[in-house]
């Protein structure tokens, strides 16, 4: 008699999703889904607009992330406008963008992840949130994020209206510059955050590598996954999230591909499923595998694990330091704990805050430069950026009025969608079994799919500390054996 | 100890970023908290569905709802939250008016299905697969909630007390509403919190507009090099000004972003893209009778722009007209 | 079975069309139809409005290009109906359901006909079907 157990987060996860887990006659798990419940249509209705909106409009698929659409529709209207943005629009792009993985990596991590680790999965689930964390750590840490946070924003507010959402990128440029006195405030911005950004990974050393049940929980099996892995990486293969070329490792660490981010057509397959809305992207090359991890596996992982797993190394020198100590804990390269992504999302967070205190200093930020108005139609534009959440593709093409035609979108947690699925079979069937389901399953099954994605976590974690969850185990007829209500 | 006045604030087909504004409000947030017993936030807060079920109708004294409706969870949970709630203050350009996806209406859902499932050139679908409300896999069961034909406006669905536009709406209207419904202190029901005016009165550049204003040749934004001074339109760029609702602060415009009307329409004004392309329509200058069209050809797309951000609430598809009319 | 005649709906300048008629015998004829004091005074939102009331086409019956009463109240309203037109397009319905005649008819007797005509014009479309929603109930 096989049974089902839901967990319908009607909280709904960012992307809004539940979870579904089926248990076989021995009551461990069969197998599990999730599924994605939403479609918006950004790829036709945009259809008609003129292109150069649509650094009004994308910015609209995500509330959490949109400098991210933001960025990648700005980059490719640069190509379909036969453009490249002038040095000091670049730089000031760049500052923004480093400003966006700021503040947004430290409200999900310390808000999120860091409950996690500070109380522990087996912790009181009443403090199991960001009081907790504070209780710990203390309050000035929680009025400092939350500071932090907003002079990074500020910082995106000044260059593209708001956040969110950051609009008006356009193709050569960005809309407004900076003065020498607002330069100060940047720098001003630009030095805390570096300042915290240290804090932010020491940290997390602290409770992790000093706690041994979280440094277990990191490198529990439960939570491996042997995937591909892809990224952007610069020129010299550093990690790098503005601009770069696009590049996938095997599971065991071996190049498997390198291209412009113009070819990803030849590169990424989206597979359909009827049982969710999200396409499941894998590598073409490959052909689907289905949800398999391991040699025969076509799908890849994206995000911050991702790319310290792709580069060589980090483009700044403490964040590299952090990154080599990291490997060295988890034993090598490539790292398949899906655990150690909070670490590696610190880990960036601190090559954007070093990366902005040298852009806060640098003479061309307060060039009046923004703008290159030298336009060729060309017709065609990908704009890929390393988004928080992973690689992002936006793919435009117009007629010569450059009015769109034709869009496709790779969103950067599409990524992860199959791995997602598979990070929560595998963290259920740990945990699960027989048909007496524990109570910290449920924590345990919720800390798969939060490493992922802020934005689905966002949901995921309450402020007493859990996930409102109401599971139903269910025999075969469909009747409620058992039911759980947690959080009651 | 008196009972705290219980909150639900909850989304529906948006993106994320009300939430995100409502954490704007950084410090401010937690006075507000400290006021209400919040009941249901799916970001940040604890929720069971049935705890919600549970509750006496009205129990909830306001309910927050931010995204458009578009497909049955939504209109599921609109509904139910409707039953349970005193006021219901639709939050958001999204709910308010349909929001950018909202521009879906312009395209059919089948249109929708078979790019993203079929054609788009990354999808590998030998089988032909769509994703199904109801489907089978080993052996199991699976449900998706069932995507409409179309983006409804939040007051198409569910009667709504009070009004909150904005793309999102900004910390300072966030804290007025709720403030004001904390403290009994509404107007009329219906009422739009923002100011009556139009962002056009608001913006500085207003001071740069010529006593009389023709656009001979309608510019894109790219072809332009916007100082901080100049009116948008007395360069020929389209900017929704005039017929949008001010509030926003102008943060668009004081970042050389001309205004895509994310405020809805003005008081007294149901469909801003109609107001909008009767003031443009004016605006344009043929040097003669035979130029006329070639003129009106330069704005390209009136649809997409005019109807950006309310393409849900326009007069065209505007649904049920027993219900009162929306506007304040 | 009837067959289908398009409902049009006809704003009427009174200086241009109809001003020697003693206004009843018109009006007898022609049903749906708003005389008004300038075409200028016709705004997009009654234009679309009556296009969601169920009117199955709009004419708009304007002076000569050049000889509005009120300077150019018909050359502000032809600009209107032009982009009024591309919108259409843009909600899926036929930008022939809205039409702008410029032109002179003292006595009236043409009105007739340019609704004649522009029933012939659009028939073929069918009737203006601007769905109703399930939700609304």
């Amino acid at each position: 008699m096989s049974q089902k157990i839901t967990i319908s987060p009607i909280t709904r996860l960012e992307g809004h999703g539940k979870i579904e887990i089926f248990l076989n006659d021995k009551g461990d798990v069969e197998d599990a889904f999730w599924q994605v419940v939403e479609l918006r249509g950004f790829e036709r209705f945009c259809i008609g607009r003129p292109v150069e909106e649509m650094t009004r409009i994308v910015p609209n698929i995500c509330g959490v992330c949109p400098s991210a659409h933001h960025m990648a529709a700005t980059k490719a209207l640069d190509q379909i406008y036969g453009v490249e943005p002038t040095p000091a629009a670049r730089l000031i792009r760049e500052l923004e963008f480093n400003a966006f993985y700021i503040e947004d990596h430290y409200i999900h991590f310390f808000f999120l992840a860091a409950p996690d680790f500070v109380v522990g999965p087996h912790g009181d689930p009443k403090e199991r949130n960001i009081l907790g964390v504070i209780g710990k750590v203390g309050k000035e840490i929680g009025l400092k994020v939350i500071d932090i946070r907003k002079r990074n924003r500020d910082i995106i507010r000044h260059i593209f209206s708001k956040a969110p959402h950051p609009e008006g990128g356009l193709p050569g440029g960005v809309p407004r510059g900076f003065t020498e006195e607002e330069r100060r405030t940047v720098k001003e911005t630009a030095d805390l955050s570096l300042e915290f950004a240290q804090f932010a990974v020491k940290l997390f050393k602290d409770l992790v590598l000093e706690n041994k049940e979280s440094l277990a929980l990191i490198t529990d099996e439960a939570y491996k996954l042997k995937t591909y892995y892809m990224s952007l990486v610069d020129d010299d293969n550093k990690v790098t999230f503005y601009d770069g070329k696009v590049k996938v490792i095997t599971p065991d660490g071996k190049e498997f591909a390198k291209f412009d981010p113009v070819d990803y057509v030849d590169h990424i397959g989206e597979w359909v499923e009827p049982w969710t809305y999200i396409r499941l992207t894998h590598l073409k090359k490959l052909g689907w595998s289905g949800l398999v991890e391991g040699d025969k596996t076509s799908l890849y992982r994206v995000a911050p694990l991702a790319r310290l797993n792709v580069a060589d190394g980090m483009k700044t020198p403490l964040a590299q330091k952090e990154a080599e100590m990291m490997f060295e804990v988890l034993g090598g390269k490539p790292a398949h704990n899906t655990l150690a992504m909070h670490w590696a999302r610190l880990i960036c967070a601190l090559q954007a805050a070093e990366h902005n205190v040298m852009i806060a200093n640098d003479p061309l930020l307060t060039s009046k430069d923004i703008r290159n108005m030298d336009f060729k139609m060309t017709g065609k534009g990908v704009g890929c950026v390393e988004a928080p959440r992973g690689t992002l593709f936006h793919h435009y093409e117009t007629d010569e009025k450059g009015i769109l035609t034709k869009a496709n979108l790779i969103v950067a947690t599409q990524n992860n969608a199959g791995p997602i699925c598979m990070s929560v079979k595998k963290a259920a069937q740990a945990f699960v079994k027989g048909p007496d389901v524990k109570e910290g399953f449920l924590n345990m099954v919720e800390m798969a799919f939060r490493a992922y994605d802020p934005c689905l976590s966002c949901a995921t974690h309450a402020l007493p500390g859990e996930m409102p969850l109401s599971v139903s185990i269910r025999d075969s007829k469909g009747e409620v054996i058992r039911a759980i209500e947690r959080g009651v | 100890m008196a009972v705290k006045p219980k909150v639900a604030i909850y989304w529906l087909g948006g993106c994320g970023g009300c939430d995100e504004a409502i954490v704007d409000l950084n410090e401010a947030i937690l006075h507000v908290a400290n006021a209400v017993d919040i009941v249901l936030w799916p970001v940040a807060m604890d929720f069971k569905y049935s705890s919600i079920e549970k509750m006496n109708d009205g129990e909830i004294t306001l309910s927050l709802l931010h995204g458009n409706v578009r497909n049955s969870e939504h209109a599921e949970m609109a509904m139910l939250l409707r039953r349970k709630s005193q006021l219901v203050l639709s939050f958001g350009a999204c709910a308010n008016y349909g929001g950018t996806p909202a521009l879906a209406n312009f395209r059919s859902k089948k249109d929708i299905f078979d790019w993203v499932y079929r054609d788009s050139p990354t999808v590998v679908n030998p089988k032909g697969t769509y994703p199904q409300t109801i489907s089978e896999v080993n052996g199991k069961t699976l449900i998706l909630p069932e995507i409409f034909d179309h983006v409804y406006a939040l007051n198409q669905v569910i009667d709504v007390d009070y009004y909150l536009p904005g793309c999102p709406p900004p910390p300072d209207l966030i804290l007025n509403a709720v403030s004001a419904v904390l403290s009994g202190k509404l107007p009329p029901k219906g009422t739009t919190l923002s100011p009556h005016m139009a962002m056009c009165d608001a913006c500085e550049r207003n001071k740069t507009k010529p006593f009389k204003l023709e656009i001979k040749e309608m510019k894109r934004i790219h072809e332009v090099e916007m100082d901080n001074e100049t009116c948008f339109l007395a360069k020929g760029v389209i900017c929704m000004g005039p017929a949008t609702r001010s509030g926003c602060g102008n943060t668009c415009v004081s970042t050389n972003t001309p205004c895509r009307g994310c405020f809805g329409p003005v008081s007294h004004s149901c469909d801003s893209g109609a107001k909008f392309l009767s003031a443009i329509a004016s605006l344009l200058q043929a040097e003669n009778d035979d130029q006329v069209e070639r003129v009106v050809d330069t704005v390209v797309d009136p649809a997409g722009y005019f109807y950006r951000f309310t393409q849900a609430a326009s007069i065209l598809h505007k649904f049920d007209e027993n219900k009162n009319r929306r506007c304040p | 079975m009837d067959e289908y005649k398009p409902n049009i709906l006809c704003f009427k300048c009174n200086f241009g069309w109809g001003y020697l008629d003693d206004k009843t015998e018109v009006k007898a004829i022609v049903k749906n139809m708003v005389p008004v004091t300038c075409s200028g005074k016709v705004d997009t939102t009654h234009i679309l409005t009556a296009l969601k009331g169920g009117a199955d086409g709009v004419l708009i019956l304007g002076c000569n290009q050049g000889e509005c009463h009120f300077q150019d109240g018909n050359y502000q309203t032809g600009k209107k109906i032009l982009l009024i037109k591309k919108v259409l397009t843009s909600f899926g319905i036929e930008p022939k359901r809205v039409r702008m005649v410029f032109s002179i008819d003292p006595d009236g007797n043409k009105v007739p006909m340019e609704i004649e005509d522009m029933r012939n014009e659009i028939s073929p479309f069918g009737p203006i079907n601007i769905g109703k929603c399930a939700m609304a109930s």
